[in-house]
């Protein structure tokens, strides 16, 4: 009845779908799968940040509000995200391409303001750079395409 | 900065070498001090040094890292786990995501020590999600470490057996509390458990448990290498070593600093971190992380070591300082504050799940200037209460910083309840 | 000892007691919230702490232990205002509406508002009124409401589902300030495992929690409650019941008796008491004139009936009468008209409904082990190691002593082992499950007891010194190897092989069935190999071992002690012994017959061949309890005088002559006899309809109109009469059953009772020891062939009991579960063309009935499954009559059928 590894498998089926997310469908096979009874798994999926129960974008927006974030002006970066992406949030744009997310501190003190758009790291933000961090990807999206 | 004033010994290869290199890590004396515990050294011995060196837990409560591995050793078990707490989630704080991306094999070596001295072979760390470097570069050491023997059966050509594995956090602050993190680790949600039993006994799947920080574990070989003594010569009574903090806020230099335990405040904040940024005067200093405390420029002198800082209600926490100045509005950073640890708050108990929201709440309002005097009283009473009651650290420590503003910046507050304005116009 | 102070007070009490109940021993008020003792015991709320000298934080006295020396105070200043400071907390996420809630007065919270005073929280402004809105998608259901405004997030209700009910249907979502309790994914409870046991409604300290049904019914304090016995299954569950002033039963809720159910219910307890106030009731005596039933007075209907019986008696001889007693009915009951039958008519023709479902227990436990009846103790389930069920749907037959079970195995890893042909709820939580085909049992078993003669795992010193007939067997087993075992059950080998492993290895093995092994031909070889099981491995005589037949309804274990049988009188003291009928005939007064009776499954056999020509039946409904309901009818109508008394006009009453109204089991007081032989006290929980009588009461009229007086004034003269009569209730007298009942034996005033049998291996046998039968395995009477090639198998529905009399008369059971269904497997299912929901006719040589299909994993492939409950859809029209030999009890749980999708235009 171990249930090692249960939050490693919810976190391995969310990068394995498209939406960023976890479905009815994966919780209920990972709770099979670990023997987790399904409204455990459900309080799990919901309880940490990083999963989400409802589809998300490609990318993931995680802004951090916090202490030393905030004394370097984090809310006019969640202002100008707001604004370039036209969401709030736990909102996903249109396009689905991007999720905007508040994140509790995220360890770049030093650099802040600071965000990670899924595993990339962003520091010294400023308001200016938004749009063009924002563009890079959606660039970088297209010619892999 | 003045290196002069810095001691590295947790940082002793940060930035020197290459992390993704075992072999550079081994020419620097790394994975001796495994050798000489397996080879010279009994299990007691080496809990006996540790011991004697009077290394205490870097992780906030300082907790004697010998006595915690004697617990654990002295429990008679059929399994035995020790994990590396890397859920470093504390506002402010970033010092263990620099040791783990800048020498990640330090924390093995001392994870690997660990398990040889409580008689234990399984080790997890836990890194919060959102760190995917360390996670890769951890992966990548323990990937090396057993390709070259140290981790695996027949560790060196002993009898000892010892491995690692990695599990991510995955977006919770509360795991970074030894109970929920082991919650975690067996797949539930994050919430704490009731203490006693405490982890060196019963922990992980119920076994025998050593929970250590990062940093602590990056102290470990050091010690075994130059001996109990040499590290007990570094520091003060009671604290002893050195500290790595993360300075940031108002100053003109941010970044990471190591410093033996007794370095009064203001010199870490005026001559490493080069004084308060535009030339302006200093406000407070939060130390510790959003659950520490604040430090008014009166208290700055204080040796930061664990006895001097207790006497003004404070600790370093976990070696967070965020330098406010002049600028600063109490009442927003209590805010910011509150809004954090309401966001945290697993919700298992009342006082911290409905303490929190009602806390920031309160502080939410007063900020928009439409506060009472008779908020202060509840914010006060609230505050005492969530420190008596809350069922772990989090909702205990989540007032701290809010209780001493109020304490130390009464007038300010009052300010925003009477006139209805910010006095320095946030 | 732990020596520790208490408010300056010094006081000693045992090592690991927790603070607050060391202040309760000290008469210490501790105000708590979120605890439930023994099932939520998370400290969540913070109302109950305490200061404690030299910690840093107060502590909450329901978690933390005393400790040497310890000095704890309960009412400084730091602890008043944190306690209520946690109390406004959560006071300001909490509407007071307490004028409108139906928890008024029954409201832990309400009381702790109250006591510290507490008006308006102090986190609310003045002009601030409590309006969070939430919504919860998931009580859609017609039991249980769920409110999230009044929900505290105690998680009494998580851990009682968690922890009572073995069931995790609810759990908590999210987190901090966002948590919710909540189903997964928000489903609908009835999209979850949830069993609507209401133990979360139970363990609820507000309004968040409510029963639907009682709603509007009435605050707590205007409610009269009473403690009495659950009327369904034979866990014989101790519930309050809940009458309003209108003597409407409106609420139940269990008793904590450690002992049986220890608080717990299941949806059945707690819902199905709403029967009793149905409009349905009979208020009048009824008799037939002219083809039509009409109202007649208690005493016109008593002296016809009287002079029915008495021309039939003279007429036909006594043997031409059969008397029915009743497994609902109370002890008292049942004794009093097993003697009207004896006594009176002067024929040993009673029987009761247990002939259709543990007949085959009472032969073949009395024939291996001396006593037909359960060893063990259901407080026993604790000391076992593993638990073989084998023929048992407890989750949804005995959902309570499932629930002691699925604890038992999840707490104290105790393991559980299922052999059913249907993939059932309790075959989901085993740890190993063996899907046997219908009516294999025995190969079954024989082939599990090779493996454990072969592995040796069988008790030699046991056998040798407290049984008799291993060799015999040893050489009929012997031929039941692993391949003809599996050829024939269609049981993997493999896992054969590791339920043997798994019991023979076991300290303590308790076997548990119920008529999965009875209800076929070859029901008593079945029960007897059964018995061979735990004889030959010592499993018996010992806490945590024996044979436990679970009884399906409320008193079917007192029905036959009291003699509703054919073959005994009370205390199964056999009617053709000289000497016992010597005493009843002295007790009695009159002379009684010799012959052993006939059987209720042969009733209506017998009344076609004119055999039998009259029959007295209370509270029983055979037609529509029988097999091969039609030609029982046919058999029935042939009668020349059916008398019944009920509660309700059922199928039966439709038809007699004479129909009195009776009181039901939650207006009556008398005893019980649950599955565990615990003799327990009935309490009337609302007055009975105005011109109805007690089924007692209503014999006894009957036989005084006949020239046989019984006076008896109450039921507690009747169990004394018992005790005279009755050794095994010797002991037992209803002044002695107020708090736990007692269990028979119980053979003096002085006895305690007798919690397992055959204590030291010693059997009531002749030779005092067991009987290992070789029993050799005999296929079904009726198999799948061409032309009928499924397997039909029926049973009980968690929501439903019997012919359904009582349960389709609770709006909310019917109303969740109002039509009968046929489960089919889904490769079956695939092959017929049937989807989900369909209509089919299923068919057998005996007739067909239509029903909805429902696609399910839980049967084998080959085999329907169908309830009993539904008149519209009565399956006894196509069950098999034939009979076990000695049992005489019919083969229910096997016949052959064919299934037929219905198309559209047939329809209509």
């Amino acid at each position: 009845m171990k249930r090692s590894g249960f939050i490693e498998e919810l976190h391995e089926c969310q990068e394995k779908e498209e939406k960023n997310y976890l479905s009815k469908k994966n919780i209920m096979e990972a709770a099979q799968h670990h023997q987790v009874p399904p409204a455990r798994a459900y309080g799990v999926a919901t309880f940490y940040t990083m999963f989400s129960v409802q589809p998300r974008g490609k990318h993931i927006i995680r802004i951090c509000r916090n202490l030393s974030c905030h004394l370097a002006g984090a809310e006019e970066i969640v202002k100008k995200l707001r604004e370039t992406l036209g969401i709030d949030f736990g909102q996903t744009t249109e396009d689905g391409e991007f999720t905007l997310e508040e994140s509790s501190c995220l360890g770049m003190c030093s650099l802040s303001p600071a965000m990670m758009i899924d595993d990339v790291p962003y520091g010294n933000l400023t308001p200016a750079k938004i749009p063009e961090i924002l563009e890079q990807i959606r660039r970088r999206e297209n010619r892999n395409e | 900065m003045s290196e002069e004033r810095q001691l590295r010994i947790v940082l002793r290869n940060a930035g020197l070498i290459d992390p993704d290199s075992i072999d550079e890590y081994i020419a620097h004396d790394g994975y001796s001090a495994l050798e000489r515990v397996i080879s010279e050294m009994s299990p007691d011995d080496v809990i006996e040094e540790i011991k004697k060196s009077e290394l205490r837990g870097r992780g906030g409560a300082g907790f004697p890292t010998g006595k915690k591995w004697e617990f654990t050793a002295k429990a008679d078990s059929d399994q035995k786990y020790i994990i590396c707490n890397a859920d470093e989630g504390e506002p402010g704080t970033f010092k263990d995501r620099g040791i783990m991306e800048g020498d990640p094999h330090s924390v093995l070596e001392g994870m690997m020590i660990a398990g040889y001295a409580t008689g234990t072979n399984k080790g997890y760390i836990y890194i919060r999600g959102e760190y995917a470097l360390s996670i890769k570069r951890l992966q990548k050491a323990i990937d090396d470490a057993r390709e070259y023997g140290f981790l695996g059966e027949h560790i060196l050509g002993s009898g000892f057996a010892f491995d690692v594995e990695i599990r991510r956090g995955a977006g919770s602050y509360i795991c970074g509390e030894e109970t929920a993190l082991m919650e975690s680790i067996e797949g539930k949600r994050g919430e704490p458990r009731k203490k006693p039993p405490y982890p060196p006994t019963c922990g992980l799947w119920g076994k025998p448990t050593v929970i250590n920080n990062v940093e602590t574990l990056a102290n470990i070989a050091p010690i075994v290498i130059n001996g109990a003594d040499w590290f007990k010569g570094i520091g003060v009574e009671g604290s002893r070593g050195t500290k790595v903090f993360n300075l940031m806020g108002d100053i003109n230099w941010k970044g990471v600093v190591e410093i033996p335990f007794g370095t009064p405040l203001s010199d870490i904040v005026m001559n490493m971190g080069k004084g308060i940024r535009g030339g302006r005067k200093l406000k407070a200093v939060v130390l510790g992380g959003v659950s520490g405390s604040l430090i008014t420029s009166e208290e700055l002198d204080t040796p930061v070591d664990f006895n001097s800082l207790a006497r003004i209600e404070a600790g370093p926490g976990s070696g967070s300082i965020v330098v406010l100045d002049e600028t600063r509005c109490i009442v927003d950073i209590a805010r910011d504050i509150a809004y954090f640890f309401r966001h945290e708050s697993c919700g298992k108990c009342t006082p911290c799940r409905v303490g929190t929201e009602e806390m920031y709440r309160i502080i939410d309002r007063i900020s928009k200037g439409e506060g009472e005097e008779r908020d202060i009283n509840t914010l006060e009473s609230l505050g005492k209460s969530m420190m008596l009651t809350s069922f772990c650290g989090l909702g205990q420590t989540a007032p701290n910083v809010i209780l001493q503003s109020l304490r130390k910046f009464r007038d300010e507050w009052l300010t925003h309840i009477r006139e209805k304005k910010c006095p320095v116009n946030v | 000892m732990v020596n520790i102070k208490i408010d300056g007070k010094e006081y000693q009490v045992p090592r690991g007691t927790t603070i607050l109940k060391a202040c309760e021993a000290a008469s210490i008020d501790i105000p708590t919230l979120c605890y439930l003792e023994g099932i939520s015991e998370e400290g969540s709320c913070g109302v109950c702490v305490v200061e404690v000298k030299g910690a840093r934080t107060l502590q909450r006295s329901c978690i933390t232990k005393v400790r040497e020396g310890m000095e704890i105070f309960t009412n400084t200043p730091a602890v008043r205002e944190a306690r209520k400071v946690n109390l406004e907390l959560i006071l300001a996420h909490h509407p007071l509406d307490c004028m409108t809630c139906d928890k008024d007065g029954d409201c832990s919270l309400q009381d702790l508002a109250y006591r510290f005073g507490i008006k308006k929280s102090i986190f609310l402004d003045e002009e601030e009124a409590f309006e969070e809105q939430k919504e919860t998608s998931w009580d859609t259901n017609p039991f249980i409401q769920f409110d999230p405004q009044k929900c505290i997030l105690c998680r009494r209700c998580v851990d009682a589902c968690e922890n009572q009910a073995i069931v995790e249907a609810i759990g908590i979502a999210h987190r901090g300030h966002k948590s919710e309790v909540s189903t997964p994914f928000n489903l609908p409870l009835e999209e979850t495992d949830c069993q609507f046991c209401g133990e979360c409604v139970q363990a609820c300290p507000t309004g968040a929690l409510i029963e639907k049904p009682r709603m509007g019914k009435g605050k707590h304090f205007q409610l009269e409650s009473t403690d009495t016995v659950c009327a369904y299954c034979g866990v014989g569950c101790n519930i309050k019941l809940y009458k309003d002033k209108s003597n409407m039963l409106v609420m139940a809720r269990g008793i904590e008796n450690p002992l049986v159910n220890n608080g717990k219910t299941c949806v059945k307890g707690r819902f199905g008491y709403e029967y009793v106030n149905s409009e349905d009731r009979l208020t009048t005596p009824l008799i037939r004139e002219e083809g039509k039933l009409r109202e007649a007075s208690w005493e016109e209907a008593v002296l016809y009936t009287a002079k029915r019986l008495k021309e039939i008696k003279e007429k036909y001889g006594s043997d031409a009468i059969g008397v029915l007693g009743s497994s609902r009915c109370t002890n008292e009951d049942n004794y009093v008209v097993q003697k009207f039958a004896r006594a009176v008519l002067g024929t040993n023709n009673v029987d009761n409904c247990a002939r259709l479902c543990h007949s085959s227990t009472v032969t073949g436990l009395g024939k291996a082990l001396g006593a037909g009846a359960a060893t063990n103790s259901l407080d026993d389930i604790k000391d076992a190691d593993v638990m073989f069920v084998i023929g048992s749907n407890m989750t949804e037959t005995h959902p309570v002593i499932s629930q002691i079970v699925k604890k038992h195995q999840k707490y104290d890893g105790a393991k559980i082992i299922v052999c059913d042909p249907r993939r059932t709820d309790i075959a989901k939580s085993a740890d190993l499950f063996l899907q046997h085909s219908p009516g294999t049992d025995v190969a079954l078993l024989n082939g599990i007891m090779n493996v454990i003669i072969h592995k040796d795992l069988i008790d030699r010193k046991f056998i040798d010194e407290h049984t008799e007939g291993f060799e015999e067997f040893k050489k009929v087993v012997e031929k039941y190897d692993l391949d003809t075992v599996s050829r024939l059950t269609g049981v993997d080998k493999t896992l054969i092989e590791r339920a043997a492993e798994i019991y023979g290895k076991a300290k303590n093995a308790m076997i548990f069935y119920t008529m999965g092994i009875t209800q076929h031909t070859t029901g008593t070889d079945n029960v007897l190999s059964v018995a061979n099981l735990a004889l030959i491995t010592g499993n018996l005589g010992r806490e945590g071992t024996g044979i436990n037949p679970l009884r399906g309804q409320a008193n079917v274990q007192g029905a036959c002690d009291l003699g509703a049988l054919p073959n005994v009188f009370p205390g199964y003291q056999k009617v053709v012994d000289p000497d016992v009928r010597a005493k009843f005939e002295k007790a009695w007064g009159v002379n009684l017959p010799e012959k052993v009776g006939i059987p209720v499954s042969e009733f209506g056999e017998k009344a076609l061949k004119n055999e039998i020509k009259a029959i007295y039946i209370m509270g029983e409904n055979p037609l529509m309890t029988e097999p091969d309901l039609r030609r029982v009818r046919e058999g029935f109508e042939k009668l020349e005088f059916l008398a019944v008394q009920d509660i309700f006009l059922s199928e039966t009453a439709e038809l007699a002559d004479v129909v009195f109204p009776a009181s039901a089991a939650y207006e009556k007081d008398g005893t019980f006899t649950n599955t565990e032989r615990r003799v327990q006290l009935l309490r009337p929980a609302r007055e009975r309809p105005k011109n109805a009588k007690y089924d007692w009461k209503i014999v006894c009229e009957v036989s005084k109109a006949m020239g046989y007086q019984m006076h008896y004034r109450n039921s507690a003269e009747i169990m004394d009469e018992i005790a005279e009569l009755t050794p095994s209730y010797a002991g037992i007298h209803h002044n002695r059953l107020e708090k736990q009942g007692l269990q028979w034996p119980c053979p003096a005033d002085d006895h305690p009772g007798t919690k397992f049998l055959h204590k030291d291996g010693h059997f009531k046998r002749p030779s005092g020891r067991g009987l290992i039968s070789p029993v050799e395995y005999k296929p079904a009477k009726e198999l799948p062939d061409a032309e009928y090639p499924f397997f039909l198998t029926t049973g009980r529905i968690l929501y439903h009991y019997h012919s359904g009399n009582e349960s389709r008369r609770v709006k909310v059971l019917d109303e969740f579960v109002p039509k009968n269904y046929a489960e089919i497997n889904p490769e079956d299912a695939n092959e017929l063309g049937i989807k989900d929901g369909d209509m089919v006719r299923v068919s057998t040589r005996r007739g067909s009935i239509e029903v909805k299909s429902r696609i399910s994993e839980r049967p084998k492939k080959g085999v329907i499954f169908i309830s009993f409950h539904f008149k519209e859809a009565a399956v006894n029209i196509l069950t098999n009559p034939v009979l076990d030999p000695i049992a005489k009890i019919p083969e229910y749980k096997v016949c052959a059928c064919k299934i037929q999708k219905i198309k559209k235009e047939e329809k209509v």
